[in-house]
């Protein structure tokens, strides 16, 4: 792997070199100002010729713009223009590797929560060769919004003399200018920070392909795929998958002869160069969060993509286990979230203990990524010079060494760049990029920098002197420490015992005997061993035991309709058909609801796309194992299931006006849109097996492929849906194409049609009593449930609000009052009923010796509102114990309170640099993990749903 | 009303949150209680019913709602909860209720026999009134007018937006953001100093007085006849709401009072009722535990504060008013008493709203409204037999009810 990018790195270096190094005013025109001599030598000074090795009082002589010796008592060429550099340092030129560019004000990717869900009509499904209107880039290319790799910004590349003469002064004397804009961004040029002609600035041409996780299509009015992270997760993948298709094909038609050759686009030719064996342009990946991180090195792995450099948020110690990689180069923006001087004491109350970590963690990012990763780089982009600087030595207080944070500055950028045969260091032959700072160090709080040198051309800086005083260029040793703790500190089991006997307990076993009073449950390995009484005499060695004194215990809870740990929009709302897009791209391990539902006594939960479209995306079904990845808490076992829904959402019935013109309109149109795609789905199949028998290659589409795994039965239809009449015509339709239904979500008057569903045989999960917040769930009745189930139906209580999450014990308690039902069936309508809609019971759902020891434990009956959850085991460990819990709590608590007193004092402080707006807002601003529990979805209101919760 | 005096035999009669009789005998006429005990001499002619195996309680209260404002809240057509304008005083709440509302028969279908019905919109919103769940159109079904004025204390939230390259504004800084919040209350006493000096110059006989509704709305208010409802959640809004009305000498409700919590022995010492109406309500901030409002009621009453627990106001929760009893059972596992749990959808909303004399417990001479139930009420699992309301038994059926026994009764397929 690192051969094949070193190899790359050459031909990079080699490609640079055939330029003319040298400016082509040699000889000036009458009337121009001539250029000086280019041959200078630098005497006396210090020269920090790598981040390791420092000459005392050295020379320097560089020669047509690059260097020709270093090192201690040269000797000096006759003719050479001599510096005397006594009590001063030379530094090699600052790189910035990810200068944001290409647009008016470049801004990093932030992931963030809207709180609106926007669709749009007029677009054809993204994957399927020619239909209707090119909806994303206008001109040849993919036909999808922020896909254009092509793009070089090279291209229409103009000195930025504005920026780029603040960057001089600090140091800068070169960057890698990247693209800004879209998914695939394309590629943008290496240049030094001077300001001669564009044509004299380039270095290299093409840096790297830049991939951002930026949900680009929500710009669009109206808003246009991908609007979600999911969505661009996708559109990602079919990107990939059509470029090497394309490729394929092309291959195969080049051994084969045929007519009409298939001719690449412009967009597949420039994403081949990234892909494929050759791999000429590498990737970088702007993932836009911790969690992305992860997920960026996932589909680099998926792929083959040589472990692409990463450009990190800053965010990363919320999970810094996978969010940073030994094996992957990273980039980190240098902005630090500045803390308001808030007005009245009570105003800190507002102030939450999430902002205060990110704030307190900021300047300890640098030193963890250093350790963490294989190299690390910072870019100015999105701050002021200034504050880089203030916030680079603010790092450097927290434990950066002085030498990373130089190599970080000078030979790591220049090496993912490929440009460190010319850049980064003193040595000879290098580009003559250099500046020069009085004293013996750059890394005081106003270093005064006198001159800077870019390929053997000065720019001088004149610092003033009134403002520097002797005093401020000495280095200041002070080191700052870090209070803020990770999450996983406290994000963690409780306890982890190999075997565990519950003596005593009232079992709610789920299964068809009735409550055992008084039992022992046996646990092993996380599973079942053993149900009876008096287990006590033969147990395993070190067996934990805990006693029942008359508490029940039920399987844990499963919430068959759940969307309280998904990141980044929780509908891709725009087309019609939205198979391709995978809640389990998007989980959110960060989540709070994890820890908040476990203490409901919930240990699964089915993860679902919401309801805007008749065919959602892919759903995940998760443990709750607290503190775990996202795809540890993926509950393998379970069957692939997938997002529809009927009715006034996907007819977008409540979205305003401006939405009239999507198919479908109708529940007429409904029915036909499934007929449509799963007959697409067949005629894709055919296609299929003809490629396979023949030999072609084919071209894969990730929304048609889903849908034949439905009518292969490998994935599990959970829908939504409300009348009786689309739940009927939904149900045949689906037997017309040989399909049995994995369960009707909210099926809210399911009860009218009991018997038919129950045929069928698809699940029903509903609401305990919700109705009336549309026109179409007015006939719902809590006593649909009973009805349901005593015309045998298998059905569950779902929340599909993180709030009744909480409290499903006691939502099941209600189809005792309003159906009748006995409580344990009351009970299996959130534990047995569930797992079996999932396809989960062979292995969780009730308490059965082999299943899974899933778990909760009650302080009296849990349907009764005086009991509490008071401990929740997820395969025989135990993540939620009362008291640990409110332990937990605390802990955060007085953390939150020292980080607040912690904040009050360092307001106290003189601050030197005014902050700027960006730092002053990024601390009112939520991280992508923590803004998806503040604005919770539920599918009961589709136009705005913070509302529906809020009100 | 009823004249006939009839005797109702329950298993139990809770008289009051505290007091209970068990078995328990309760005797009305003319819709008002005449006598309550474990046994009571039984008058010549009277009709005695008996429900021998189901509880007594007093009918529960909302402290608010827009049932009969709305019907179904994504239908605009459906709704009347809320107005265009940010001082409507002269706005009256209970004139927009549709008698006919689905919605109202099965909220009383759980117990639920009053509810005030609040006008939403603007910061002063209007007045409520209080509506009992039975009556032949608004004019018998509402029983008091002008409960209260509402008052929608403005947010005292700080932050700083993303700088936007599309407005050329820069975002307003912390100090500037301070200095709205105190403009914003000063305006909201220049409000009340207007009205009342319009209630003057109307007292002066002056002739250059003219009428204007919305400073007659007023008259009431500054003059102490109608209390203030202050819709506040926040700590700081609370505390700048209760200073403000203690300056001004108004008598206040506490609604909504997400944070009242942290401020209990003060609203206690104070007399601040308060209405609580977030125990479901998320936790502030992610760090803040699962259970950060399941608490909140049981530190309010055991402060002593006069506490009522209500839904969250507006469109969504209208349908939902039948879970009042278990918005109030809920703190019961987290240190609520159930004697307050009780009260707070009992006497409490009854003191709230001015109406204890009349209804909240089953004391005599107190109205004969009342629930009989399967057990405990704020029990999830309990049924909801009978409801007397005045005197009058009222049905328990509802569009719910019709249409489950119509499906039931479906022939099977």
């Amino acid at each position: 792997m690192i051969s094949s990018t070193r190899a790359f790195l050459f031909i990079g270096v080699c490609f640079c070199l055939l330029k003319p190094l040298y400016p082509k005013t040699e000889f000036p025109y009458p009337g121009d100002r001539p250029n000086g001599i280019t041959l200078h030598a630098f005497v006396g000074g210090d020269i920090q010729v790598t981040p390791e090795k420092k000459i005392r009082r050295g020379t320097l002589i560089i020669r047509d713009g690059k260097i020709e010796a270093v090192g201690k008592n040269l000797k000096i060429p006759d003719g050479c223009r001599e510096w005397n550099c006594t009590n001063q340092t030379i530094y090699a030129g600052f790189i910035d590797p990810y200068l944001l560019s290409g647009s008016e004000n470049p801004k990093f990717l932030e992931l963030n929560h809207d709180e609106h869900i926007h669709a749009t009509a007029d677009l054809s499904f993204h994957g399927i060769p020619s239909t209707g209107q090119d909806p994303g880039e206008k001109g040849p290319g993919f036909e999808v919004s922020g896909v254009h790799p092509q793009r070089k910004l090279m291209d229409g590349l103009q000195t930025e003399e504005r920026k780029w003469g603040k960057l001089r002064k600090f140091g800068f004397t070169s960057a890698h200018l990247a693209p800004s804009e879209g998914i695939f961004r394309g590629t943008g040029p290496f240049v030094l920070l001077s300001d001669q002609e564009p044509n004299e600035l380039i270095l290299k041409n093409e840096v790297s392909q830049i991939i951002a996780f930026d949900p680009v299509g929500k710009k669009s009015s109206p808003p246009v795929y991908p609007v979600s992270l999911m969505g661009v997760l996708s559109v990602i993948r079919q990107t990939i998958l059509e470029t090497k298709y394309t490729n394929e094909r092309a291959r195969f038609e080049s051994k084969n002869p045929v007519n009409l050759r298939l001719m690449p686009h412009t967009g597949v030719r420039a994403l081949s160069r990234s892909l494929g064996e050759r791999k000429s342009i590498p990737i970088w990946i702007e993932p836009g969060s911790c969690l992305m991180n992860a997920k960026a090195m996932e589909i680099a792995q998926e792929f083959e993509l040589n472990n692409p450099v990463i450009i990190a948020t800053g965010d990363e110690w919320r999970n810094p286990k996978i969010s940073l990689s030994p094996h992957h180069d990273y980039i980190l923006p240098m902005i630090f979230p500045t803390i308001p001087d808030l007005p009245n004491p009570e105003d800190w109350e507002q102030i939450s203990l999430d902002q205060l970590r990110a704030w307190d963690h900021a300047p300890s990012m640098a030193r963890l990524l250093n350790e963490m990763t294989r190299t690390i780089s910072f870019t100015t982009s999105e701050t002021e010079p200034g504050e880089f600087h203030k916030n680079l030595l603010q790092s450097i207080a927290r434990g950066l060494p002085e030498n990373s944070a130089l190599a970080s500055l000078t030979t790591n950028p220049a090496q993912i760049c490929g440009v460190d045969k010319i850049c980064g260091t003193l040595e000879a032959s290098k580009l003559a990029n250099f500046f020069i700072v009085s004293g013996e160090t750059y890394f005081t709080e106003n270093p005064r920098i006198e001159s800077t040198w870019i390929q053997g051309r000065p720019f001088f800086h004149y610092p003033d002197q009134g403002v520097t005083d002797s005093n401020s260029t000495e280095k200041r040793n002070e080191q700052t420490s870090k209070l803020a703790q990770h999450p996983s500190r406290l994000n963690k089991p409780v306890l982890r015992p190999t075997s565990v006997l519950f003596s005593g307990f009232n079992l709610w076993s789920c299964e068809e005997e009735s409550i055992l009073l008084n039992h022992d449950i046996l646990i092993e390995n996380g599973k079942i061993s053993k149900i009876g009484l008096n287990l006590k005499t033969k147990l395993p060695k070190g067996c934990k035991v805990i006693l029942g004194k008359g508490r029940h215990l039920t399987p844990g809870i499963i919430d068959c309709h759940s969307h309280a740990m998904i990141l980044g929009r929780v509908n891709e709302s725009t087309l019609p058909s939205t198979a391709m897009v995978r809640i389990a791209d998007v989980v959110n391990s960060e989540s709070i609801n994890i820890e908040r539902q476990l203490a409901g006594g919930v240990t699964i939960c089915n993860l679902l796309h919401g309801s805007s479209n008749p065919i959602g995306g892919q759903n995940a079904v998760i443990k709750l194992r607290l503190g775990e990845s996202p795809n540890k808490l993926i509950f393998k076992k379970a069957p692939q299931g997938i997002k529809f829904a009927l009715g006034e959402n996907v007819k977008q019935a409540n979205w305003g006006d401006k939405y009239t013109t999507r198919f479908p309109q109708s529940r007429m149109g409904v029915k036909m849109f499934f007929q449509n795609r799963f007959g697409a789905a067949l005629f894709y199949e055919k296609k299929l097996k003809n490629a396979a028998e023949q030999g072609l290659p084919f071209r894969r589409n990730l929304e048609l492929d889903a849908i034949l795994e439905i009518i292969r039965g490998k994935r599990f239809i959970h829908c939504h849906s409300y009348r009786q009449d689309e739940i009927l015509v939904f149900l045949r339709t689906m037997e017309g194409f040989g399909v049995r239904v994995g369960s009707l979500q909210h099926v809210l008057e399911g009860y009218k049609v009991a018997d038919e569903i129950s045929r069928h045989g698809a699940g029903a999960s509903t609401f305990s009593d919700w109705w009336a917040y549309k026109f179409e769930v007015y006939d719902a009745i809590p006593y649909a449930g009973a009805i349901m189930h005593e015309r045998g139906c298998v059905v569950s209580f779902n929340s599909d609000s993180p709030d009744h999450a909480r409290r499903l014990n006691l939502e099941a308690a209600k189809a005792v009052k309003y159906g009748g039902l006995s409580e344990m069936e009351a009970l299996k309508f959130i534990t047995l009923n569930p797992a079996k809609q999932l396809g989960i019971d062979p292995w969780v759902g009730s308490l059965k010796v082999g299943k899974d020891a899933d778990i909760a434990i009650w302080s009296g009956n849990p349907l009764d509102y005086r009991s509490r959850c008071v401990q929740t085991w997820v395969d025989g460990i135990l993540f939620h114990e009362i008291e640990a819990s409110a332990e937990r709590d605390k802990k955060r608590a007085d953390e939150r309170l020292s980080l607040v007193t912690k904040a009050q004092q360092s307001l106290k402080k003189e601050i030197s640099i005014e902050p700027s707006e960006k730092a002053k807002s990024k601390f009112f601003r939520y991280s992508l993990e923590s803004a998806c529990d503040l604005y919770p979805h539920s599918c009961r209101s589709n136009e705005n749903h913070a509302q529906c919760l809020h009100q | 009303m009823g004249e006939t005096t009839t005797l109702y035999r329950a298993k139990k009669i809770q008289v009051t949150p505290s007091q209970f009789f068990q078995p328990g005998e309760i005797l009305i006429q003319n819709g008002k209680i005449r006598a309550i005990g474990n046994s009571i001499k039984t008058p010549k002619g009277c009709k005695i019913i008996e429900w021998k195996n189901s509880e007594i309680y007093p009918g529960l209260i909302s402290p608010g709602s827009s049932l009969g404002l709305a019907e179904i809240n994504a239908l605009r057509p459906t709704r009347d909860l809320s107005e265009v304008g940010t001082h409507t005083p002269a706005i009256e709440a209970w004139v927009a209720v549709n008698p006919d509302s689905e919605l109202i028969p099965v909220a009383r279908a759980n117990g639920i026999t009053h509810s005030l019905i609040i006008p939403m919109g603007g910061m002063i919103s209007g007045t409520s009134g209080l509506l009992q769940l039975h009556g032949w159109g608004i004019e018998e079904m509402v029983i008091k007018k002008r409960v209260a004025l509402h008052l929608w204390w403005p947010g005292h939230g700080l932050s700083i937006p993303q700088p936007s390259h599309k407005s050329k504004t820069k975002p307003k800084s912390i100090a500037d953001q301070d200095k709205e919040r105190i403009k914003r209350i000063t305006e909201i006493n220049e409000y009340f100093d207007q009205a009342i000096a319009y209630q003057k110059l109307k007292q002066s006989g002056d002739q250059s007085f003219v009428q204007i509704p919305s400073w007659e709305a007023m008259i009431p208010v500054v003059e102490g006849k109608v209390p203030i409802m202050i819709h506040a959640d926040e700590s700081r809004q609370i505390k700048a709401a209760v200073q403000w009305a203690q300056k001004r000498e108004y008598q206040i409700i506490l609604s909504g009072a997400r944070d009242s919590w942290k401020h209990a022995d003060w609203l206690a010492e104070n007399k601040i009722p308060v209405i609580f109406r977030h125990i479901f309500s998320a936790p502030p901030h992610r760090s803040s535990p699962h259970d950060y409002y399941f608490k909140a009621p049981g530190i309010l009453a055991r402060a002593g504060v006069s506490l009522s627990i209500g839904l969250p106001l507006g469109g969504w929760a209208t349908a939902n008013q039948r879970n009042l009893p278990y918005h109030a059972a809920h703190g019961v596992a987290h240190g609520f008493s159930r004697e307050k749990a009780l009260a707070s959808i009992t006497i409490e909303p009854a003191k709230a709203l001015g109406m204890e004399k009349e209804m909240g417990t089953l004391q005599v001479g107190k109205h004969a409204t009342f629930l009989c139930a399967s057990g405990d009420i704020l029990d999830l699992r309990t049924r909801v037999e009978k409801i007397v309301i005045q005197g009058i038994e009222v049905s328990v059926e509802s569009r719910h009810t019709r249409l489950n026994q119509r499906y039931k009764d479906r022939p099977r397929r």
